[in-house]
């Protein structure tokens, strides 16, 4: 092979920041002519931009062919000009973008790692500074004319009737862990179908329909598990007599329940009775996420999914699906604060004795039913880790078909 | 028989994708990288047709930078028997050319009885690589079947064209390329994953396959500017005063649209 005399084209280089490419050298000697003549009207609109630095370089190496192919040219000058022009125009604003090696801070979400520290602890420091105001507030109101009498009226919680015994059933124990256990995942995968734009897989029914992600698969078949438990917790609830504990039977309930709230707030709390009556504002509370959160939840969730009937022109103008798509997720943040709340409490108020109440079905305090509650913990943290579609996805093809798409 | 499937990794298309403003290559960090999805449709029609016919070896081929193994082995947990990989830093940026005549050493050295390509990529949409294939090989070559039937000695398909359907046929070896008209992909199993680990994947480079890269005297694409998309500017809103289509049409005649 010999070299001729016309220089290599060159283009962007291959790296950022590397020398245009190819690297410098001459075209062999019998490709060259004829390429510069096929390739006039591009030859001819290289020297035509005059953009910046790098640009320029591999128009200046380019050249020579043009003069060269020049007398090539002989296309009319209006046709010619065209291609001229409209590409030189790209160029200017592609060669000044590079050119702006700014480092900028990179970015959490919305803000740098600089700006979310300040700004967790200005909330924790408003936090706490807004806790101390109302644990002052609340102190402050005890004080107030009548309010001593309305506490000593209405302790936070009224009695009972002799008929509803106490403690905690092993079907409430089953109940509350299967709870715990199905609400961790449902929350999890909710969010994740609310979030995901590119699902992991698909699933298709076995009677055909409409594909829905594996995350929405998993997210009602929790759904209908969690459903099932709820069914049969209320039906034994009843059957037992116990639901008298988380049912408000008197209007006390209210005055009670304002009792309890202020105690809480002064921090000097009511008495833990939980395994005979709770106070009314816990018993509020309850009955609040077992026969409002929990059915609010499903039939907001029903009416997102397949399972309700879309043609039902009159149903779905009373409950338009938008109606439920506000409410559920707001119904969730509910759960969540509920979660914490009671959580929190629980090992605020004596946790080992509350934990044996719910985990191990006693009312003494040895770590009996700790240890029952971190197992619980362990089962759930393990469904969260398997909850992922390699695992998934085998249970879901039992179900119907699994596709990545 | 050998099926020789061809698969490649690219940006995936649910994010934004991005070319390097220097160097008018993909942008590899700004984007999760996948398995084309035709290439996996690719793979699943020879899949099928090993699931069914005892014998068939199934070998998925990628040209790609090293990073790319991970996507590879998926290839190989959805079934494929064993897979070449092909990579070498004198490939960056590597023009249809040099790709399909490197791609043609790796599978004239791995034998072959049919190649199985998607028709075109999502990054590249340059849909030349079969075709040029074909004729390194020195096979017959049937483009964008919309349906394939494998036999012993013979592939056939049907092939949508402006007036209808052509069915087409070719003795093998051969060299097909499919249409997003064939079923997805299937979903990697737990063994499959398991027994991906333990399969065969070569990494060849350059020097294996006997190519090279910077041969002064092969004609190669290089590129020459590269801009970002200037941003979608408003569009024109025509508003009915009773003139509207006049308006319409003098808008259509000003763009030269009509």
């Amino acid at each position: 092979m010999t070299l001729g005399t016309t220089s290599l084209r060159r283009g962007l280089p291959r790296v950022p920041g590397g020398e245009p490419w190819p690297p410098a050298g001459l075209a062999p000697a019998v490709a060259a002519a004829p390429a510069a003549q096929a390739d006039s009207g591009h030859v001819a609109q290289a020297p035509a931009p005059a953009p910046a630095a790098r640009v320029v370089e591999a128009v200046a190496e380019a050249e020579p062919s043009a003069t060269a192919s020049a007398p090539a040219a002989t296309t009319p000058p209006e046709a010619a000009a065209r291609p001229v022009v409209a590409p030189a125009a790209q160029p200017v604003v592609a060669a000044e973008k590079p050119v702006r090696p700014k480092p900028e801070a990179r970015l959490y979400g919305s803000r740098t790692r600089g700006q979310w520290i300040k700004l967790v602890v200005l909330l924790a420091v408003g936090a706490v500074a807004a806790a101390g105001i109302l644990v002052l507030a609340a102190r402050g109101v005890t004080t107030l004319p009548g309010v001593p009498e309305f506490l000593k009226r209405y302790p936070g919680a009224y009695l009972l009737p002799d008929t509803v015994e106490p403690g905690f059933p092993w079907w409430a124990q089953w109940a509350h862990f299967l709870n715990i256990f199905l609400m961790v995942l449902i929350i999890r995968s909710g969010y994740q179908v609310r979030t995901q734009q590119k699902p992991p897989a698909f699933w298709t029914p076995k009677r055909g329909g409409k594909k829905i992600s594996i995350n929405l698969w998993l997210h009602q078949s929790l759904d209908i598990l969690w459903l099932a438990n709820g069914l049969i917790f209320v039906v034994l609830l009843f059957a037992s007599g116990r639901w008298m504990r988380i049912v408000p039977t008197s209007w006390e309930a209210v005055p009670n329940a304002l009792s309890a709230l202020l105690q809480y707030m002064t921090l000097d709390w009511p008495v833990e009775s939980g395994w005979v009556n709770y106070n009314s504002l816990q018993q509020i509370m309850y009955f609040i996420v077992v026969f409002i959160a929990a059915p609010l939840a499903a039939i907001t969730g029903v009416r997102m999914s397949e399972f309700w009937p879309k043609d039902a022109k009159r149903l779905n103008k009373i409950y338009p699906v938008e109606v439920a798509r506000a409410i559920h997720f707001p119904t969730m943040l509910f759960f969540v604060l509920f979660i914490l709340i009671h959580v929190f409490l629980v090992f605020a108020t004596g946790a080992l004795r509350n934990l044996n109440h719910m985990f191990g079905g006693t009312d003494v305090v040895n770590w009996v039913g700790f240890w029952l509650f971190a197992a619980a913990i362990a089962i759930t943290a393990a469904g969260w880790y398997a909850a992922r579609p390699l695992i998934i996805a085998p249970i879901a093809r039992l179900f119907g078909q699994v596709s990545s798409r | 028989m050998k099926i020789v499937v061809l698969v490649k990794e690219v940006p995936d298309t649910y994010g934004d994708r991005k070319l390097n403003l220097e160097t008018g290559l993909a942008d590899r960090e700004a984007s999760e990288a996948v398995i084309d999805e035709i290439g996996e449709r690719a793979l699943e029609l020879a899949l099928t047709y090993a699931d069914a016919h005892e014998g068939t070896e199934v070998a998925v081929l990628s040209l790609a930078p090293e990073g790319a193994t991970a996507t590879i082995r998926k290839g190989l947990a959805m079934g494929a028997g064993s897979a070449i990989h092909v990579s070498d830093e004198a490939l960056r940026g590597a023009d249809l050319g040099l790709t399909a005549e490197t791609l043609a050493a790796a599978i004239r050295r791995a034998g072959f009885d049919l190649v199985i390509t998607g028709n075109v990529s999502t990054d590249g949409s340059g849909g030349m690589i079969p075709a040029m294939l074909a004729e390194l090989l020195d096979v017959p070559h049937a483009t964008g079947l919309s349906s394939v039937e494998i036999s012993d000695g013979a592939v056939s398909g049907t092939r949508p064209v402006e007036s209808g359907v052509q069915k087409v046929s070719a003795d093998l070896p051969a060299v097909i390329s499919i249409t997003e008209a064939l079923p997805g992909a299937r979903f990697p199993n737990f063994k499959g994953i398991m027994a991906a680990k333990k399969k065969p994947l070569e990494v060849l480079t350059l020097a294996d396959l006997g190519i090279t890269a910077d041969n002064p005297e092969a004609a190669r694409s290089i590129m020459l500017t590269i801009a970002e998309k200037p941003p979608h500017a408003a569009g024109v809103k025509i508003i009915d005063e009773g003139d509207a289509g006049e308006k319409l049409a003098d808008f259509l005649v000003e763009n030269r649209l009509a």
